[in-house]
């Protein structure tokens, strides 16, 4: 109980910290999504706290993921001609990123030779997290790892998107949030929103569209 | 003070929005997250002006704002996955880094060509 509520103050203070670091001196390892979890595992490791104490506290933030989900519906709402004006732009990059997605981790998992559970795993992995360990439950993964890959790829996805960005010389606000929003779903909708309200608006809805569509490929492939 | 009772009483409308979501998802045994319901549900209240924006526009930026925040708490859990990082850490990284890139090149540049024969949008 006490460790839980020491894990939930530590997590605020740390992020602050690497928030206000991150301004400072802004290179890739104080980034707050990286720096943050990075040091608590450290100090778990260290102080040999079990993970489930530790989220005693935790959960009560992670919990905060789903109010925060639904304030989506603000900016959606607010640029709402926009999508509407570009749905059909959005829906065949989504759709064809999200394809790339599933195949990419497949192809390159069996590269690799990973485990085959960790293979069924990774699959739902670019979409936001309930849903894709729904669909690894159904596809024969293993949700709770899922969960963690998801959070890795939103984590190393917000770290890479604005290189592959600048590298590509992508410079509309809708071709970006698509990009960060389909890949790496809140996370990237966050880093997206600190490019520009229509980016961070665009990925939103990207992220959705992503995770529906693949919640719906898999239950056709499933139950076929 | 006044700014923050503000904000602490519309993120606890989207808190209770979250909770009624949930729960209605189970009773009625859909498949989709209460959140991505919920998040349906609050556009079309405001679409219906039954919601005001400013009712709760300043949570929803404050809530948006700290995202990240919520996400650590979960990522902390690859502590649980010790012996399968060990082992296939360097790969799963791999797999995520090329992959992710994968994605974002094709979608990226599939949205950015088609915006190119529509004209661009920038803000």
């Amino acid at each position: 109980m006490m460790t839980g509520l020491i894990g939930f103050l530590l997590t605020i203070v740390i992020y602050l910290t690497a928030k206000r670091l991150y301004r400072y001196r802004p290179i890739m390892l104080f980034s707050p999504i990286l720096f943050t979890p990075l040091l608590l595992v450290v100090l778990l490791l260290c102080a040999q706290i079990p993970y489930a104490d530790y989220n005693e506290g935790g959960k009560w933030l992670a919990y905060m993921l789903q109010p925060a989900t639904i304030a989506f519906a603000v900016p959606l709402y607010k640029h709402y001609p926009l999508l509407k004006k570009h749905a059909a732009q959005i829906m065949i990059s989504v759709v064809s990123g999200s394809a790339v997605a599933v195949i990419s981790s497949a192809v390159l998992a069996l590269l690799l030779h990973t485990d085959q559970q960790v293979l069924y795993s990774l699959l739902p992995r670019s979409i936001t997290t309930p849903i894709a360990m729904n669909v690894s439950q159904m596809i024969g993964g293993v949700p709770s790892i899922t969960a963690v890959l998801v959070l890795m790829t939103g984590v190393l996805g917000s770290i890479i998107g604005p290189y592959i960005i600048a590298y590509l010389r992508i410079s509309d606000d809708i071709a970006r949030g698509v990009l960060l929003g389909t890949s790496a779903h809140g996370a990237g909708t966050s880093k997206a929103f600190e490019i520009s309200p229509i980016s961070g608006t665009v990925s939103s809805i990207s992220m959705i569209v992503a995770a529906l569509v693949t919640q719906l490929v898999a239950t056709i492939v499933m139950s076929s | 003070m006044k700014r923050l009772i503000i904000i602490a009483g519309q993120v606890a409308f989207f808190i209770l929005m979250s909770v009624l979501m949930n729960l209605l998802v189970s009773a009625l045994g859909w498949k989709i997250p209460g959140s991505i319901l919920g998040m349906f549900v609050v556009f079309f209240l405001l679409q219906a002006k039954i919601l005001r924006l400013e009712w709760i526009e300043t949570g929803a930026a404050w809530l948006l704002a700290e995202l990240l925040l919520f996400f650590i708490p979960p990522s902390v859990g690859i502590v649980s996955y010790q012996s399968l990082m060990l082992h296939e850490g360097l790969q799963i990284v791999l797999i995520i880094v090329i992959g992710t890139a994968f994605v974002m090149v094709c979608s990226g540049l599939i949205a950015q060509s088609i915006s190119k024969r529509k004209g661009h949008t920038r803000s």
